[in-house]
């Protein structure tokens, strides 16, 4: 009968399906060595110096550690597995899974008397959480190493600053080289109408809209937004206090400078958006190919872009790097010679529910990931971030975040991260891509930060 | 079954199944609804109890009235496309058409795509297949992404749903033509103004059990609509899409005002409730038993 | 299976209509799955740059993204994790909800209407209310969470009421009850009646429900999520997490998961559809 035919083939071609999957059988041309995609290069770790003072009274110890920074989800879980080859404390590495947020898990996991005894947190989480649940970590050693990078809530620390990310317009050197046909040097723009006029350049020479702008809302709010606070004086507690006053009515938006020059560069980029023709019409990932492929020559983001653009085919050697997010015509003005970057993942410890010796088996971690050469090694180049301490020689291997690491260390990016409710990225993200789509003007769009900040 | 043994029959057969139901949901349910009640912030190990004050919270809150409208608008469009779609479906392939089998295993995929895999694609498909198709014909309809536009934003959000939601509906309609006796499916496979009628008059009517729970879960889904929301549009653009269920729940951990959106959720249902409690009521009244 | 064959030119023309509506509706029906199996044998440049593109036209086609799911998930320990839950969970709610249907149904008293009422309204509540209290009260309270059997018993729960109401539905409408008398005046019990004449008839309702709660209790994210965290006892769908980044994902690789967790769920539903036609078959004595 024949539908017992259809049935029986579609039931085959499941198997065949799950059958050759499981096989794990290859054809094509999987390994062409021109394949961008192929061998995402492992680094390799010195382990044959370890100075490290391990407390064998410890072992055995199972601590856990809960990881809201994805992307380094698999070298964590290496770090982790080396660590306990050395100490004998194991660690357990939980993931925060797709479609729930960093402090929504949290909430679940303390309320099921489970929470865990290390936690990525962002800032904003740690200072929520930070006098309930947290330890006091204001007496470790490494405090000293991290001097600039610590956050303190109530003249406490609570929590180890993992990364620094730096933020800001990133340029593909190679792309403008070839189309403008002259060498570029990013130290030759320092305002917004030298900014501008490489865009012009760069579009009569072909490439008529050389930037990429994401629709995100945490990129709009989040990201761009939040140079207003952030550029007040360059520095967090600047940002604290501009917020204090534009919650407090005592600042005019409307009148604000640092609010009138980023709109007036954000408007710029909008001109020479990739996607200006559709500008919430964008695609993330379609971004970092065209800037590996010179499609666009520029994009706003920050280091945390480099997994994208080496999945689009860039090469660690490539000439990628960072210009600042020009605000006006003063060169002299630090927002137009420095870019953003501040420490932006914290590292909390369980003080309510972890045992005694879980807590001290949790500060060996962290001592071990500032102090030891492995650890040290391995939070910069398995985990491909760049660590704050100022002890840690190694240097981060990929462009993006070298830029980020240099210019820290010759005090060309200024610290400053501005401590906004959590839902300020999402509201006023909101808010931006109505700005970005020409949907609202300026005063609707001040209107709206005046009426979140209101709301508070 | 005779009434003598009531209690003994409702131990074997009754209790085992609703105690689970009792224990897993009503409870933390009930749990829940009391801590509307008080200004617990979803972490700390203080609560209080605030009476009122949360609900009072949600009536100030616009934005939840807002998105509770747009709800109501998007249910309206996905519960009739679904149901007439899923039922004329259902029927087309239950009238012993060749290849019936490999139909209705294709109609099931729907359900097998879901969350972040299920947004990709779509958002693919809304904004650069229907671009390219715009580029193409040059039709304004498709000149940018529909995700970028509200209006299409919505359309594209009630498409997928009603895409997602017909495999699962198709499935019970089916199951329902098939409940019914051959000389019924005869009637069916008539074809022409004869067939309509008897359609009308013969089969609704036995089809009324499979319409009822039909209507219900579309209902139901509709009205709790998230996980598409979120993967599809997450509220963009500029939040104009943002349904009830996605509002209550950012509101409960982006804005961490945990009792207020508790309070929305509890609100939200009450709503779903008596909306899908007298549809259930309506249609259950029609429905012809054995 | 009677199947009507005859008719005459106008039914022809008819059948012809509605096949190629049906062929219709039924690509941009599947045009998503197809969508996610061609791109799962591609790499993620190729995913975004040209997702349509035909497989073999593309440089890089391969199973890798496969072979790198199956690592990563830990396939084979997640597969039997996901096997035990979901058979036993799938076994345990169609038991106890045909059961408590069947007994709403033959019992009219105010009891079953208030139970019956309880469960439509419940099936309304939105997870994500419950959310909080459910891991308060059996992770805070009761310290249970992390064990397979609480996930079996929770997923056993929360899909209660709508398979009692599937169940009441058909069993309603089709089941007589002069059956069921006949077997009590041979003296049958009730348990014998219910599991020897009443359960075998509910065979197309039952082959339904099994394939709508074991496809939900298999690919279900956010209840395991909460409940399980050891590593070991991870199900299908959670155990991709490391496919997902922060600003990005890795397609290729989550489209090959996905795929290896369906497949299973499609087997069991290509299988499960000659039972319900035999179950029509044998429902149709009456």
């Amino acid at each position: 009968m024949k539908r017992k035919a259809v049935s029986r083939i579609s039931l085959g071609l499941s198997l065949a399906l799950l059958s050759t999957a499981l096989s794990g059988c290859t054809f094509g041309f999987a390994s062409d060595p021109d394949d961008p995609n192929e061998a995402v290069k492992e680094e390799t770790i010195d382990t044959s110096v370890d100075t490290f003072q391990y407390d064998s009274s410890l072992e055995g110890t199972q601590i856990t550690l809960l990881n809201t920074k994805a992307e380094i989800q698999v070298a964590l879980e290496k770090v982790g597995a080396v660590f306990e080859e050395r100490s004998g404390v194991h660690v357990e590495v939980m993931p925060v899974t797709d479609g729930d947020s960093p402090y929504t898990k949290m909430v679940s996991l303390y309320n099921s008397g489970n929470p865990p005894t290390l936690s990525i947190l962002d800032t904003t989480d740690v200072i929520a959480l930070a006098q309930e649940k947290a330890a006091d970590l204001s007496e470790e050693a490494w405090i000293a190493e991290a001097e600039g990078y610590l956050t303190e809530v109530n003249g406490k620390v609570y929590s180890l600053p993992l990364c620094i990310e730096g933020r800001g317009i990133i340029y593909n050197k190679t792309v403008i080289e070839e189309t403008l046909g002259e060498p570029f040097d990013p130290a030759s723009i320092s305002t917004l109408e030298e900014f501008e006029a490489l865009l012009k350049r760069l579009a009569a020479a072909g490439m008529e809209r050389p930037l990429s702008l994401a629709k995100e809302d945490w990129s709009l709010g989040a990201h761009q937004l939040q140079y207003i606070y952030e550029t007040y004086d360059g520095t967090s507690e600047g940002a604290r206090e501009v917020i204090e006053q534009i919650k407090a009515g005592e600042l005019d938006l409307a009148g604000y400078d640092r609010l009138n020059e980023f709109l007036n560069a954000f408007d710029i980029l909008k001109q020479y958006n990739v996607s200006a023709k559709d500008p919430l019409g964008a695609d993330y990932d379609e971004m970092a190919i065209d800037l590996a492929d010179g499609k666009t020559a520029l994009w706003f983001n920050g280091n945390w872009a480099w997994p994208n653009l080496a999945e689009a085919g860039a090469e660690t050697e490539d000439e990628y790097g960072f210009l600042p997010y020009f605000l006006n015509n003063d060169p002299t003005d630090f927002a137009n010679q420095m870019i953003q970057g501040s420490p932006s993942k914290q590292v909390m410890l369980d003080g309510q529910m972890a045992t005694e010796k879980q807590q001290a088996a949790a500060k060996e971690f962290l001592n071990w990931l500032v102090y030891s050469e492995i650890g040290q090694q391995m939070l910069a180049r398995t985990c491909n971030i760049i660590p704050p301490f100022q002890n840690n020689p190694y240097e981060p291997a990929d462009p993006l975040s070298r830029d980020i690491y240099e210019k820290v260390h010759q005090g060309m990016a200024f610290n400053a991260s501005a401590i906004v409710p959590n839902d300020h990225w999402a509201i006023l993200g909101a808010a931006m891509q109505k700005y970005l789509a020409g949907r609202s003007d300026r005063q609707e769009l001040t209107e709206s930060i005046q009426a979140y900040w209101d709301e508070q | 079954m005779k009434s003598k043994s009531n209690g003994k029959d409702f131990c074997i057969f009754a209790l085992p199944g609703l105690f689970c139901f009792l224990a897993v949901l009503i409870v933390p349910f009930l749990y829940g609804v009391y801590l509307t009640l008080t200004d617990w912030n979803g972490v700390s190990q203080e609560k209080n109890f605030t009476g009122l004050k949360n609900f009072a919270a949600v009536m100030r809150d616009g934005q939840f009235w807002s998105s509770l409208l747009l709800t109501f608008k998007y249910v309206i469009f996905v519960v009739v496309i679904v149901n007439v779609l899923a039922f004329g479906i259902a029927w087309l392939l239950t009238r012993g058409m060749k290849g019936q089998n490999f139909f209705r295993a294709g109609f099931f995929t729907p359900n097998l795509i879901g969350g972040i895999v299920l947004g990709y694609i779509w958002q693919f498909v809304f904004s650069r297949v229907f671009v390219s198709i715009g580029e193409a014909t040059g039709w304004s309809m498709f000149e940018a992404s529909w995700l970028s536009d509200p209006g299409k934003a919505f359309a594209a959000l009630v498409l997928v749903s009603v895409w997602q939601l017909s495999g699962y509906m198709i499935l019970i309609y089916v199951a329902g033509f098939m409940g019914l006796s051959e000389d019924v499916m005869e009637a069916a496979s008539i074809d022409g103004a004869a067939g309509l009628v008897k359609l009308k008059n013969i089969i609704m009517p036995l089809m009324m059990s499979s319409i009822t729970i039909c209507l219900f879960l579309t209902l139901s889904r509709a009205f709790m609509v998230y996980d598409v929301n979120l993967s599809l549009t997450g509220g963009a653009p500029y939040g104009t899409t943002e349904m009830a269920a996605m509002h209550v729940y950012e509101k409960a951990f982006t804005s961490r005002q945990f009792g207020v959106g508790q309070a929305e959720a509890l609100i939200l249902f009450v709503i779903t409730a008596c909306i899908s409690g007298l549809q259930v009521y309506l249609t259950k009244r029609k429905e012809v038993e054995a | 299976m009677a199947q009507t064959q005859v008719g005459g030119n106008r039914k022809k023309a008819g059948n012809l209509l509605s096949f190629l509506i049906l062929i219709a509706v039924f690509i941009a029906f599947m045009f998503p799955f197809v969508m996610v199996v061609i791109n799962s044998l591609k790499q993620k440049r190729d995913i975004i740059k040209s997702p349509f593109s035909w497989l073999f036209t593309i440089k890089g086609l391969s199973f890798d993204n496969f072979v790198k799911a199956f690592t990563q998930m830990d396939f084979l320990n997640a597969f039997m994790n996901s096997l035990i839950v979901t058979v036993s969970s799938t076994v345990l709610v169609t038991v106890l909800a045909s059961m408590l249907a069947y007994y709403i149904v033959r019992h009219k008293n105010k009891l079953s209407q208030v139970m019956f009422a309880l469960m439509v309204a419940s099936m309304i509540i939105p997870f994500q209310a419950i959310m909080i209290p459910l891991v308060s009260i059996y992770g805070g309270t009761l310290n249970i969470l992390n064990h397979r059997l609480t996930l079996i018993f929770m997923h056993t729960g929360f899909s209660m009421a709508m398979s009692v109401f599937m169940f009441h539905g058909f069993i309603n409408g089709n089941i007589p009850i002069a059956l069921e008398e006949a077997a009590y005046i041979d003296g049958c019990t009730h348990v014998q009646t219910y599991f020897g004449i009443v359960f075998p008839l509910l065979k197309p309702i039952i082959s339904t429900m099994v394939i709508l709660n074991a496809l939900a209790f298999w690919n279900d994210f956010l209840l395991p999520s909460l409940v399980l965290t050891d590593k070991k006892l991870l199900t299908l769908p959670l155990s991709t997490y490391s496919f997902y980044g922060t600003y990005s994902a890795d397609y290729g690789t989550i489209m090959a998961g996905l795929l290896l967790c369906v497949i299973p769920i499609l087997v069991l539903y290509v299988v499960l559809q000659k039972q319900i036609i035999n179950g029509v078959v044998a429902g149709a004595v009456k």
